[in-house]
């Protein structure tokens, strides 16, 4: 018998990220990053902001019994304000791109280490990625925090790999 | 208004000398920022002038709600070591000779705060004894109700976690739940948590062979020191071991208590006839 | 007191060699367990090495095994820093012979008392 014959089984769904995780979990972990790694008296509003025209996104994947993407996006600028925070006494003067990818990847790859351990796993990481973000596969497989730092706008995007199946 | 010399350098001498910890200058901001919500709450919009408030009027509360706004993040897991490697090395064995086979050893964490010194003691015993849940009691007392019931949940955040915490004890004693840690049942069932005001009369509570003490007695006079080590004596067995905090001693305070030194680190003992 | 601090993040080498640093550790940096094993070969055997799990060319758990599996070796204290913190990776890592495991995100006191239980600290804690 082949599985359309016998019908979709309950082993064959996958779970949507929704299921598995919520926004104060996401909030929580971005909180902790920004008090670890940026200063402990940062505070992340849950206020959406208008992203500006000129965004820059940060990425990890994760592959495992859910498989997607953790995706940080905010202006160019916030992103250099980030870089400056996070590098503290070790900041240079003048901030290379070089720079502001290596400390916005990184905060992905913190960011998306701790989304990875509240999953259910076990799953693998990806390095990470920085540049224009990956398109959003699935809007019903997506779970989206916006905060404003320091008033400025920055979103974490925990999105699925898979389009959606097609509805029969 | 930012805080004054006067009083950032008095809440400096404040936090040293209660809990050795040192605030370099320059976290005039971070006293600003960790003081200002306990200011609000007491409509005073100027941490300068909250200070000076507690600084010309000090009490036991208010200078101990400063220092724990300043060293929170000190709330660690084993903290300073010794007297808990102690635990396993000297007093358990000393005890284990002492006490019946059938006698349930008591140990008292008399300021457990958010839970981290009765479950690190309970993680030690767990590990160095077969069936410890059942021969060993931990109580865990705090005057806070909110640092009772996180003792009783027995939950921290992952920054939480890294405080001091050895990685081979993390896996093996805790469960994750969402983001963060949980201590596994058994060790949650050996600790008892509830609320207690040591500057005042104590409940009925032990006889306790070892009682944890640490950073408590700080905060208070000398007159309140001497009734609160005499209460705690009062719920001890006569053999059993006191550990107080890294800089402090019964040294001029109670001389009804021997001063041991157990491996790197010291412990008090009920004097015979005192 | 030696330090060999492994991240393919410039970022995250620098701030943890500054806290190092600031703690008494002389510090040198590589960008991968690969370039790892070379400053280890190349003669800097030092009493502490931080090492990242998710790196290109080889990841932590690979140089850790490595390192373990060298009897001349033995007298480095390894401790992995890392965002993986799935309870099995803890274990895993533990197994392949770390000797601690700091999850990220860490603070600098969070750095200090890790070393503290290794008995690589001086005394006096200050904010």
């Amino acid at each position: 018998m082949t599985t359309t014959e016998m019908g979709r089984r309950s082993s064959d769904r996958r779970p949507v990220i929704t299921e598995l995780i919520d926004e104060p979990t996401i909030q929580s972990i971005a909180e902790d990053a920004w008090t670890a790694l940026v200063g402990e008296d940062e505070i992340l509003v849950p206020l959406p902001g208008e992203l500006p025209g000129d965004v820059v996104s940060s990425w990890v994947d994760v592959v495992g019994p859910w498989t997607g993407t953790v995706v940080l996006t905010t202006g160019r600028e916030t992103a250099a304000g980030l870089t400056r925070a996070l590098l503290g006494e070790h900041a240079p003067a003048e901030l290379e791109d070089e720079d502001i990818v290596d400390a916005f990847g990184e905060i992905a790859n913190v960011v998306g280490g701790n989304v990875k351990a509240a999953l259910p796993g076990p799953s693998a990481l990806s390095l990470p990625d920085v540049g224009d973000a990956p398109a959003v596969r699935n809007p019903a497989d997506l779970c989206r925090v916006d905060v404003l730092w320091r008033g400025e706008p920055l979103s974490i995007s925990v999105q699925g790999a898979l389009p959606a199946l097609p509805v029969h | 208004m930012t805080l004054t010399t006067t009083s950032f350098d008095w809440v400096r001498e404040l936090v040293h000398r209660e809990s050795a910890i040192v605030l370099q200058p320059g976290k005039e901001y971070l006293v600003e920022a960790r003081l200002l919500p306990i200011a609000r709450q007491l409509g005073i919009t100027d941490v300068s002038q909250y200070v000076e408030s507690v600084r010309t009027r000090p009490s036991p509360d208010s200078t101990r709600q400063i220092v724990e706004a300043l060293t929170t993040n000190e709330t660690s897991w084993f903290r300073d070591g010794d007297p808990f490697t102690a635990l396993t090395a000297t007093v358990l064995p000393s005890l284990l000779a002492a006490r019946g086979p059938n006698e349930r050893l008591q140990i008292w964490s008399a300021a457990c705060s958010s839970g981290q010194e009765p479950y690190t003691i309970a993680m030690l015993l767990e590990d160095a004894l077969p069936n410890a849940s059942s021969r060993v009691s931990i109580t865990a007392t705090d005057l806070s109700r909110e640092m009772v019931e996180r003792t009783k949940a027995g939950r921290f955040s992952q920054l939480e976690v890294n405080r001091g915490l050895p990685a081979a004890m993390l896996v093996r004693h805790f469960t994750r739940a969402g983001t963060e840690w949980e201590v596994a049942a058994p060790l949650r069932r050996m600790v008892t948590a509830s609320e207690c005001n040591l500057a005042t009369a104590l409940p009925r509570m032990g006889p306790f062979d070892v009682v944890y003490l640490r950073n408590v007695l700080i905060y208070f006079d000398l007159p309140t020191k001497q009734a609160i080590l005499r209460r705690v004596r009062d719920l001890m067995r006569p053999d059993g071991w006191l550990f107080l905090g890294a800089a402090e001693t019964t040294l001029g305070v109670d001389d009804s208590w021997e001063r041991v030194v157990v491996g790197r680190s010291s412990a008090y003992r009920p004097l015979k006839g005192a | 007191m030696r330090a060999l601090v492994i991240d393919d993040s410039r970022a995250m080498r620098r701030i943890v060699s500054g806290t190092l640093e600031k703690l008494g550790f002389e510090v040198e940096q590589a960008g991968d367990g690969r370039e790892g094993l070379d400053a280890l070969e190349r003669g800097y055997i030092p009493d502490l090495v931080t090492v990242d799990w998710n790196m290109p060319v080889m990841d932590g758990l690979q140089f850790v095994s490595a390192v373990r599996s060298n009897p001349g070796y033995r007298s480095m204290t390894i401790m992995m820093v890392t965002s993986e913190s799935e309870h099995t990776q803890i274990v895993r890592a533990l197994a392949a012979g770390a000797h601690e495991y700091v999850i990220k995100p860490f603070t600098a006191d969070a750095l200090r008392d890790k070393l503290a239980l290794l008995g690589l600290l001086p005394q006096e804690v200050s904010l």
